[in-house]
């Protein structure tokens, strides 16, 4: 009884696992450097855009599978479109912004629209973007810029998408860092016993009292641990923040409102689920019309990093984030995936991005790295399921 | 009746209007440039990929609208691997085999994941597009790769003496070029012919004859003008011959074998198909192994065309096999497509290419223009297939 527990925790903590034995390896390898203050601020700043987007592709894959292949070379196409706007044109950050966000609006709108409505396959609607975007990107920017890349924004749009929430030298104990990290563990143990008492009052099955604790204080020492290094690093990285709020926000959506159990339903069976009166097609033109938002939001954020729009920003992301979701055990036929999961997924692959460039491993195998985790994952994840399914 | 005959034959023959159309076009924006013989030789040799890509997709989108992303990288990481070789002065044919090897070697890494473990065909062929990009910089370490070797250009297409020599004739035209044309046109109305007989002796159904004259009269002429053309620059360009003959081995494969048959049944309905005893997992890994095949010959045409490989090469490749399947009425849902939609379509996508290069389009609009046009194409089929129902 006893190891058939300790084989389904294992096995129910596959990724997280994997993720705490690829860290060790990189910071063994690194010589403790991967363990560093300033790489814990890498590991989040570099890395934000993958957590955005892979919050837009999971909502995606789980109405059945379907990615988006054209974020990356969107979101060089709104760098471009925002450079233009605020560098070039001098307009207000406030109405660049608003105005990039209405331009996603519309391209969600028409990839909603062909993908829902008139029943394009998601991965030629948006392979027709990828080729498009970055192609109507790079030609923005050469043609406003001698050197293919706009800069400099403006320091208020900096402040906003980068940079650090009362920012103290590196080194220094940053106070406020290290309260936020105290008040969310608090905010995790009073949800997570919240939650197990509401489940045992309806008469719910629930973990047992003790299990609950131990994960919340894992979860706990985890998020001290990041605020402990983050504060010595010289603050929050802004960039934390508009992740965690949009985490959270999805997290909420997924699994507590109607819309969210939508996508899980149309994933797991579209017909029956059409059948029983929802309407099918307004799910999914939500899905990409989302994914095109959370993409907007990318591009700022990345802008921001780069503190220019340049013409290479955003390749390869849509890798990225299908490599988040699927790692994150997000099905790649839809109907299962958390955010949570992604969550993890996407660290991983933001600590295997940080280890392989500490390590100082060539860009072209990184690539050849990426493609690999990224089918390795999907086999776990179809062998896995195969099984559950068998038994 | 001879109203509704004419929308019938308007509708089945869009795309053949759509690609006079865009001709015409690109006639008055370059000015005629695009008929010229020279341009209309380079048509050819540099689009050569595209129609033996478009053969290989053409097999994995009739099972299903299933794709290959990966192809692009692949003709990279092959092509890139045989420049090594020959730049290390190995054989020539040694070379061949070994670009042709590795290409169907990727395709049965990739058939085995998607038909076996049913790995969705675009995540398998996503990871491989990036790991084989990665692959082929590591391969050619970022450099360009020269290639020197005559008898590898010129039975390729690349470089300046890669075409068929005149056994005949005077110095400004190819007389050798126009009696092959003519022999083809012959042939192609024997066939026609002989083919008519023989329905009509098994008692099957035939067209009316007058349909049947126009329409070979319309090929014929075709292929002549065609012929004439290539007869007044230099010849028969090596990588045609390539082109024809893939285009008639798959032609063959796709009507005439059970292989053929098969992947039309799994792309229209899998589950009868297994049903009636077919192993759909076989079909698949068969179509994607050759993808890869022509992915790899693919490879050698591009680099004997470029006379050198880049770590660049074969992006966006893969747009424009997809896009030529589809354009020349390939379903995006599978079971649909036959060779000569294929050849229309990458024709059109080899004029596009042609006439925005002649034209001096910047290479970043033409992304935009290649990516509008496979968004057109498709929502084109997937409109005119849901009025069908």
């Amino acid at each position: 009884m006893k190891n058939a527990n300790v084989a389904e925790v294992l096995k129910k903590n596959a990724m997280l696992i994997v993720l705490v034995l690829v860290y060790i390896y990189f910071t063994a390898r690194t010589g403790g450097q991967m363990f560093q203050p300033l790489n814990f601020n890498a590991l989040i700043t570099q890395n934000a855009y993958v957590y955005i987007l892979a919050t837009g592709m999971l909502v995606c894959m789980l109405t059945g599978g379907n990615i988006d292949l054209s974020c990356g070379s969107f979101v060089c196409f709104m760098g471009a479109v925002g450079g233009i706007m605020m560098v070039v044109k001098g307009w207000n950050p406030i109405v660049s912004i608003l105005l990039m966000l209405v331009v996603g609006i519309v391209y969600g709108c028409l990839l909603g629209f062909l993908i829902a409505y008139v029943n394009v396959p998601p991965w030629i609607a948006t392979l027709a973007g990828y080729l498009a975007f970055r192609g109507w990107g790079t030609k923005l920017l050469s043609a406003n810029s001698t050197t293919g890349s706009i800069a400099p924004l403006p320091d208020s749009f900096l402040n906003t998408f980068s940079g650090k929430v009362f920012s103290t030298g590196v080194g220094k104990m940053n106070i406020p860092c290290l309260v936020a990290g105290i008040v969310a563990c608090v905010i995790v143990f009073v949800a997570s016993i919240m939650s197990r008492a509401n489940k045992v009052k309806k008469g719910y099955e629930a973990d047992s009292l003790l299990t609950v604790l131990a994960r919340s204080v894992i979860a706990s020492a985890a998020i001290m641990l990041f605020a402990y290094k983050l504060g010595l690093a010289g603050g929050i990285p802004t960039a934390l923040i508009w992740v965690v709020v949009i985490v959270l926000i999805y997290s909420f959506v997924t699994s507590k409102t109607i819309m969210g159990r939508y996508f899980y339903t149309i994933g797991g069976n579209a017909e029956a689920t059409r059948l029983s009166g929802i309407d099918t097609k307004m799910i999914m033109f939500v899905a990409y019309l989302n994914m095109a938002v959370l993409t907007v939001i990318t591009s700022y954020v990345v802008m921001a990093r780069f503190q220019s729009a340049n013409s290479t920003a955003g390749t390869n992301y849509e890798m990225d984030a299908i490599a988040a979701c699927v790692v994150g055990g997000v099905s790649a036929y839809g109907g299962s995936g958390k955010v949570l999961g992604m969550v993890i997924g996407a660290t991983l692959i933001g600590v295997i991005n940080l280890g392989m460039s500490l390590t100082g491993v060539d860009a072209n195998w990184q690539k050849v790295v990426k493609g690999i985790v990224l089918l390795a994952a999907v086999v776990f994840d179809i062998v896995a399921s195969k099984k559950n399914a068998t038994r | 009746m001879k109203g509704i005959k004419l929308t019938d034959v308007l509708k089945k023959y869009t795309m053949v209007i759509a690609l006079i159309l865009v001709l015409i076009f690109f006639y008055i924006t370059t000015g005629g440039k695009i008929l010229y013989a020279q341009n209309i030789n380079n048509l050819i040799s540099q689009n050569a990929y595209v129609f033996v890509l478009a053969a290989g997709m053409l097999l994995c989108i009739l099972t299903g609208g299933n794709i290959d992303l990966a192809c692009g990288s692949v003709v990279c990481f092959a092509g890139g691997l045989g420049a090594v070789m020959l730049d290390r002065d190995m054989n020539v044919w040694f070379a061949v085999i070994a670009m042709l090897v590795c290409g169907t070697i990727i395709g049965i890494w990739q058939g085995f994941w998607i038909a076996y473990f049913k790995v969705p065909p675009f995540i398998a062929t996503l990871s491989g597009m990036y790991a084989f990009r990665g692959l082929s910089n590591v391969l050619l370490q970022g450099y360009t790769v020269g290639i020197r070797n005559t008898t590898f250009l010129n039975v390729f297409g690349g470089g300046a003496d890669c075409y068929i020599p005149d056994f005949m004739g005077s110095a400004n035209f190819n007389t050798t070029c126009m009696v092959i044309g003519i022999g083809i046109a012959a042939i192609y109305v024997i066939v026609v012919l002989r083919n008519r007989i023989s329905a009509k002796a098994n008692g099957y159904e035939v067209e009316a004859l007058p349909s049947v004259i126009v329409k070979s009269v319309i090929i014929c002429a075709v292929v002549i003008w065609l012929f004439y053309k290539l007869a007044n620059y230099k010849g028969i360009p090596t990588s045609l011959i390539w082109i024809a003959l893939v285009l008639l081995v798959y032609s063959y494969i796709t009507t005439k074998t059970t292989m053929g048959r098969y992947l039309y049944a799994v792309g229209g309905n899998e589950k009868a198909t297994v049903l009636s005893g077919i192993d759909s997992r076989k079909v698949y890994f068969f179509a994607y192994i050759n993808m890869g095949l022509m992915a790899g010959l693919g490879g050698i045409l591009t680099v004997a065309r470029a006379t050198q490989a880049q770590p660049t090469f074969g992006q966006g490749y893969e747009m424009d096999a997809i896009a030529a399947c589809f354009i020349g009425g390939a379903s995006a849902y599978g079971g649909e497509g036959n060779i000569f939609g294929v050849i229309i379509g990458a024709v059109l996508m080899g004029v596009i290419n042609q006439g925005m290069s002649i034209m001096g389009t910047d290479a970043n609009y033409q992304k935009v223009v290649k990516g509008l046009v496979l968004l057109f194409a498709i929502i084109f089929d997937v409109m005119s297939n849901k009025k069908k129902k």
